[in-house]
């Protein structure tokens, strides 16, 4: 997923999703389970899971197996390419409609 | 059953000094009241367990550390268990540490997981992106209480000494952060017994009330 409209679409679909953002921007250095993840952001792995799986696809988030659990992180790359992507598609929509 | 520090003059310091000087390699800590009683700071590679009570300025100590070692072009990463990254960025800040600044410049890095995960992971999986983004020196892992948590008594000297093997594999002068439940007196549990054969307890109750007094 490389269209701005579509991540940024993506990143706004649920308040869950941004809830997320906002635990592994303000902590980009958490590396949880799917289930420590829900608990810090007060909700159930079951509530979670789909927007999680969301924000993988998009890349901003990772998933990795560790013995015989998995885990989940940020992956700071691709949340810099992506946040910069929507912010400069942001600034030509509002360039626009000044125009 | 804590361990007295040696005063110069006295058998033990005198020890102590003379394999100092067998070894080149020293970890400044950036403290010079602390360097200076540890003859120009921890061995370099050595695992270190730093002890004291809630509040007896452990973390911050810990942060000084890892901050002086950027100063001296060493990376850092500090590992927690307990705090949120978010707290400990803003803690820093009053020290005036922008540890999100040295994160962006690859300098630092805060990972915060949960002992049984890096347990689980043999400490290498788990550690391992960061510790390549950032080429650390320096690693501090809050807390080895923490993790005596998910393990057995009889099993935590084995994790902890296979997680201070890992670190040093890896090169890096480990500080290891152990939260005494008191401040004076037989201040060691039966944990600390366990695992105090493994890393180098330099830094114990008696250390932190001579910093506190620096």
């Amino acid at each position: 997923m490389s269209n701005p409209t579509e991540v940024l679409q993506e990143l706004l679909a649920s308040e869950i999703r941004g809830d997320i953002l906002v635990l592994f921007h303000r902590n980009p250095g958490l590396i949880d389970t799917l289930q420590g993840v829900a608990r810090r952001i007060g909700k159930t792995e079951y509530s979670i899971e789909k927007d999680v799986q969301s924000l993988v696809k998009i890349g901003i988030l990772k998933r990795k197996k560790i013995g015989t659990s998995e885990v989940i992180f940020l992956d700071r790359d691709r949340d810099h390419e992506v946040l910069e992507s929507v912010a400069n598609h942001l600034s030509t929509i509002r360039g626009s409609n000044e125009n | 059953m804590t361990v007295p520090i040696p005063k110069p003059g006295t058998p033990g310091f005198d020890q102590l000094v003379n394999r100092a000087s067998r070894h080149n390699g020293r970890v400044k800590t950036g403290i010079p009241e602390l360097d200076e009683m540890l003859r120009g700071g921890f061995m370099e590679g050595d695992a270190v367990l730093l002890a004291g009570s809630a509040g007896s300025g452990k973390t911050t100590l810990a942060l000084q550390y890892l901050i002086n070692g950027i100063k001296q072009g060493e990376p850092g990463v500090y590992v927690t268990f307990e705090e949120l990254p978010d707290q400990i960025y803003r803690d820093a800040k009053n020290f005036g540490w922008d540890l999100r600044k040295m994160e962006e410049e690859n300098k630092f890095r805060i990972i915060c997981t949960s002992p049984n995960l890096l347990l689980e992971s043999e400490g290498e999986n788990l550690l391992d992106e960061s510790l390549k983004d950032v080429r650390p020196r320096r690693i501090v892992i809050d807390s080895l209480s923490h993790l005596a948590m998910y393990v057995d008594k009889h099993d935590l000297r084995k994790e902890a000494y296979r997680l201070t093997m890992h670190l040093k594999t890896k090169g890096l002068s480990s500080l290891l952060i152990w939260e005494s439940p008191q401040i004076t007196g037989a201040a060691f549990t039966d944990y600390e017994g366990v695992i105090s054969g493994s890393p180098r307890r330099v830094a114990s109750e008696k250390f932190m009330d001579l910093f506190r007094r620096a």
